[in-house]
């Protein structure tokens, strides 16, 4: 009875793992190049996964295939599949704004629009979706720049253009501005990797903190920043999924030779 | 072109790998010092602190590299159970020194049967060098050997006790043979369970898993 109780318990969690993306044999091709190769993964609701990778390995395709923005690119195109809650963004019914407003995107470099300040950059997306009532474009905006971790720091200047923020808080203005449209999934494209090594902590504090509402998707060049924010890590190279397992055991334990030297840093 | 951190893990290799010749030097000595009768107790002691600042020095170094280079895998599990064998091989210093100080307390022990501490003491000499050995070749499959080689130590010990409690009813019982042989073999088969450790400990450096037997 005991052993049959535990194995419905584990069946039950098994049931209860919800998976937010499953990406189905994807090929990522820019003209006639297969940048990403027949990729299969499947990412879990309110978690952190980091794609790792030497440079070229097609860790940044892959990422921007998640919210369609791969093929604003002149002459790329994605093949296979990518399932978000149950639909098929790459379905012919689906529109591609809609899906980039419900999988917002953090970039290497902090972007915010530079004629606007701190609040109008926060509160722009919201008024492109149409929403023009100032109280809750007001409440959104302070509650993404808490959510941002940022509001302590500039609740008093919000007027001030978003430019005149130091490299840190630009990155996580970007993230307020990601977070104000409530996105369900977040791409962040090496969000650090321009930050001295305060701003770069902050991020990924805030990464940790974002999880428990967001399913997030990190590309980083940092395996130590991977080791310490992701719940998950998928290795590539040369547009390859080589290996993707649990954190713990990509950098502990790697079940491939080639994921071993990368992670070690014996990589020729 | 060599990793910065494969410079550090050669030099904990070295030390690691010198406390291991270290303390079998030690622990051989302890026991020619029994069996012979010999007093050595202040060069064992010598020895054993030697290896009490070496497992500092490991396990300082080895934080300083895994701060520094922020190792994984296999680099990182080299360091941490280099720090596990460091500690192994200054326990056995440790014990050595406790098997030259039995002689020092209890007093000669020439007219003393020491034929089941030598049975032991072969084995357990036996174990420590098979565990530097495992570490020097990262011999995964040195760690069932170990176990094995513990189990006939355990099973020496467990004899021999029951030998003990028999004998102990017999009026001409000496306890200061018994006593020392007890003393010794307890020491020997602690000795035993640490060097499975270490087999234990290189085990997890090349598979990644605890070993089988743990």
């Amino acid at each position: 009875m005991a052993i049959e109780e535990s194995l419905e318990r584990k069946e039950a969690l098994v049931e209860s793992v919800k998976y937010k993306v499953s990406i189905e044999n994807v090929d990522g091709w820019y003209g006639t190049k297969r940048a990403i190769k027949d990729i299969n993964l499947k990412v879990r609701e309110k978690t952190v996964t980091a794609f790792i990778g030497p440079s070229g390995c097609g860790k940044t395709t892959l990422i921007r295939c998640l919210n369609r923005m791969h093929e604003m690119t002149p002459g790329a195109r994605v093949d296979g599949r990518i399932i978000v809650d149950g639909i098929n963004i790459y379905d012919k019914s689906i529109d591609a704004v809609i899906i980039r407003r419900r999988i917002g995107m953090v970039f290497q470099k902090p972007n915010p629009f530079p004629t606007m300040s701190i609040f109008e950059n926060v509160a722009a997306g919201l008024r492109l979706n149409g929403i023009n009532n100032k109280t809750i474009i007001r409440e959104i905006v302070e509650e993404s720049l808490k959510n941002a971790a940022l509001w302590d720091e500039v609740k008093n200047e919000l007027h001030i253009p978003g430019m005149s923020l130091s490299g840190g808080q630009q990155q996580r203005l970007c993230i307020a501005r990601a977070l104000a449209m409530q996105p369900e999934v977040l791409l962040m494209d090496e969000p650090t990797s321009s930050l001295d090594p305060i701003g770069a902590s902050k991020i990924e504090e805030l990464v940790r903190t974002l999880k428990d509402s967001v399913t997030i998707i990190i590309v980083t060049h940092n395996m130590q920043q991977a080791a310490r924010v992701s719940d998950f890590t998928a290795f590539m190279y040369l547009g390859d999924m080589i290996e993707y397992g649990a954190t713990n055991q990509i950098f502990m334990k790697p079940e491939k030779e080639l994921t071993e030297r990368y992670v070690s840093g014996k990589f020729v | 072109m060599a990793r910065l951190l494969d410079i550090g893990l050669e030099r904990i290799t070295n030390l690691i790998l010198d406390m291991g010749h270290l303390s079998e030097d030690l622990v051989n000595s302890a026991l020619e010092s029994y069996e012979k009768g010999t007093m050595m107790r202040a060069q064992i002691f010598e020895g054993s602190e030697k290896l009490r600042f070496l497992q500092i020095e490991v396990t300082d170094f080895a934080t300083e590299l895994i701060a520094r280079y922020q190792p994984v895998s296999k680099d990182l599990r080299f360091i941490q159970s280099s720090m596990d064998a460091a500690y192994g091989f200054s326990i056995f210093g440790r014990y050595a020194y406790d098997i030259a100080e039995v002689m020092e307390t209890i007093g000669p022990l020439a007219d003393c049967d020491k034929s089941e501490v030598s049975l032991m003491a072969k084995t357990a000499k036996d174990m420590i060098s098979l565990s530097v050995k495992s570490l020097e070749k990262l011999d995964k499959n040195a760690s069932q050997k170990l176990y094995m080689m513990d189990d006939s130590v355990d099973s020496i010990f467990r004899k021999y006790l029951k030998k003990v409690l028999t004998q102990t009813k017999k009026r001409n019982f000496q306890p200061r043979c018994y006593v020392s042989a007890l003393l010794i073999l307890r020491y020997l088969e602690r000795i035993s369970d640490h060097a499975c450790y270490i087999g234990d400990s290189v085990h997890y450096v090349v598979t990644g898993d605890a070993s089988p037997r743990r």
